[in-house]
């Protein structure tokens, strides 16, 4: 798997800032830098964001070379909603379109088109079926990912509608195919990503459908020479997002978008935990719809964005509300046909299921697990390694760590020594 | 089948101490969840365990909470030392309280205790007299 985040080890200083943060216990530090455990992180992005020394870069090169992939005869972007927020106020949208063509692509499919559909199919989905509630959006990778780890009994609350990234990969790869009489493999469709965790969509999704984006771009990593480019462009003619559709970049816009009355969105991972909890504890039933989304402001809190989750939400309002342009979408005609043909559905695979648990061995690992911790300061200092007391123990029990690794035993033993 | 639970949790539970009311139940929730009990299943558990703690501190003299785990499901067992339940039936009907007033200004003494119990068990047994109330509640897994 291409794994998105990296850590340059020459600029961590080991200081516990992201291991504490990390919503899924995946960092450790291990002779004093950071570790991320792959087959545990949910690619949030928090440790990118809490890191004071910039140690935490995004890291998808093979895009770089696969734009340059002689078997690519027809390369289609996709940017993100998030991205038309990112220029300063009043910027033309067909600037930001145009400049995208300008880095290499053939063709843009505006993600916001795919957001009209996919509202569309929320609003269908929810009124055709009561007794789910809340439903779950399940556009937020890293959101999903969360509730596979840590609130497995919510699986089934999640809507399970495709992401309008992909629903845009399918139908622009589609054109390509049909238009220029194209094969899948000649077709490469790019991502441009306001987060990590929609690579680790691309790469390992949950559910069972096959993934029809090739590549993703982080956001940032293209913005200089966007930014560039929009500057020099002076073509300002181009095919115009939806403008209901690029509120999804917004917390609460893919609500709004859907034209639901009775949502809760909710947005940061530390206020996600918490309305997980709430509905995990059976309330919030009489909500119908909950977006949760791991970044504060929703995408446009995503750690590959350059602007202010704040400001870049009042540019998405003000593109949104302008009467400059004029809202477009291709392929809203079809949304029949597609939902029919159960295009925005997918399913879970066993191994999206949460693990039979063996009670037997976990009444036994739990009572060994306590029995450490009760050797252990409970002060949760992380200077283990590990960022509670809790989860050293868990490591002692999982052999990956010693009960001498902690900081505080050792001073004691030492004093009694002296 | 073995009859001995693989695990039993137990919590002393003392007559109107309204202060400390609730911390059985939240540690049962806890040791639930520690041990990655599915959160439905703890949700109930922690109905039932709550409302079988509160009436214990409201209506006994004392007593204890035991939750039992077996392979396959929890049993709650809940049991006190007097002074029993007049009338059981009564007891079982939703709004029907023998709380007093000062219990009810807490919050307390709705009248949902037992049929709450019930309505999240699996199965719910009851037995009492002036020497105290056992109630053991079945939650399968």
């Amino acid at each position: 798997m291409n794994f998105s985040i990296m850590l340059d080890r020459s600029k961590c200083r080991g200081c516990t800032n992201c291991m504490k943060r990390c919503p899924t216990q995946a960092i450790r530090l291990i002779n004093g830098k950071a570790y991320i455990n792959v087959s545990k992180c949910i690619h949030c992005g928090e440790c990118v964001k809490i890191c004071p020394y910039n140690a935490y870069t995004p890291e998808c090169i093979e895009w770089h070379d696969e734009m340059n992939n002689p078997a690519y005869k027809y390369k289609i972007a996709i940017p993100s909603t998030p991205m038309y927020g990112q220029f300063p106020k009043g910027t033309d949208i067909c600037k930001v379109q145009n400049a995208i063509l300008k880095l290499g692509f053939d063709y843009v499919y505006d993600v916001s088109w795919a957001a009209d559909l996919v509202a569309k199919a929320i609003k269908k989905k929810i009124d055709s079926d009561k007794t789910t509630r809340p439903y779950i959006a399940t556009n937020c990778p890293a959101a999903v990912r969360l509730i596979k780890s840590r609130y497995p009994s919510l699986m089934d609350n999640l809507i399970m509608l495709r992401e309008p990234m992909e629903i845009a990969a399918t139908l622009s790869r589609e054109m390509a195919r049909k238009k220029y009489n194209l094969k899948d493999e000649e077709i490469g469709v790019f991502y441009i990503s306001p987060c990590p965790a929609k690579l680790l969509a691309v790469t390992n999704p949950i559910g069972d459908y096959e993934p029809s984006v090739d590549w993703v771009i982080p956001l940032n990593t293209i913005y200089g020479d966007l930014y560039r480019e929009v500057i020099k462009a002076n073509n300002n003619t181009c095919s115009y997002p939806s403008l209901e559709g690029i509120k999804w970049a917004v917390a609460g816009g893919q609500s709004k978008n859907a034209k639901l009355t009775n949502y809760l969105a909710v947005h940061g991972m530390e206020n996600i935990i918490q309305i997980l909890d709430e509905i995990e504890n059976g309330r919030l039933s009489d909500v119908d719809y909950v977006e949760a989304l791991a970044c504060v402001q929703g995408c446009v809190g995503g750690s590959f964005n350059v602007v202010n989750p704040f400001i870049a939400s009042n540019h998405i309002n003000y593109i949104s509300n302008s009467k400059q342009y004029e809202s477009f979408n291709p392929d809203i005609d079809r949304f029949d046909e597609m939902y029919n043909s159960g295009v925005f559905d997918y399913m879970l695979r066993d191994e999206d299921n949460p693990m039979k648990l063996n009670i037997k061995e976990a009444i036994e690992k739990d009572e060994k697990i306590k029995e450490i911790l009760s050797k252990l300061p409970g002060l949760d200092c992380g200077s283990c390694g590990a960022p509670t007391c809790l989860a050293h123990a868990e490591d002692i029990y999982d052999k990956k760590s010693l009960l001498s690794d902690c900081v505080v035993l050792r001073a004691k033993e030492k004093n009694q020594e002296e | 089948m073995n009859n001995r639970p693989l695990k039993r949790y137990s919590y002393r539970i003392i007559a109107n101490d309204f202060m400390v009311a609730g911390k059985g139940s939240s540690s049962i929730k806890s040791n639930l969840k520690s041990l990655g009990i599915d959160a439905t299943i703890i949700r109930r558990i922690a109905i039932i365990s709550y409302e079988a703690e509160m009436n214990i501190v409201i209506h006994s003299f004392g007593g204890k909470i035991h939750c039992d785990i077996y392979e396959n499901k929890i049993v709650l067992i809940s049991e006190d030392t007097g002074p029993g339940i007049k009338d059981v039936d009564l007891a079982m009907t939703e709004g029907y309280s023998t709380a007093t007033e000062s219990v009810r200004e807490l919050g307390f003494g709705a009248g949902m205790g037992l049929p709450n119990m019930k309505k999240y068990s699996d199965n719910f047994e009851i037995t009492t007299g002036s020497e105290g109330t056992r109630i053991t509640v079945t939650v399968y897994l």
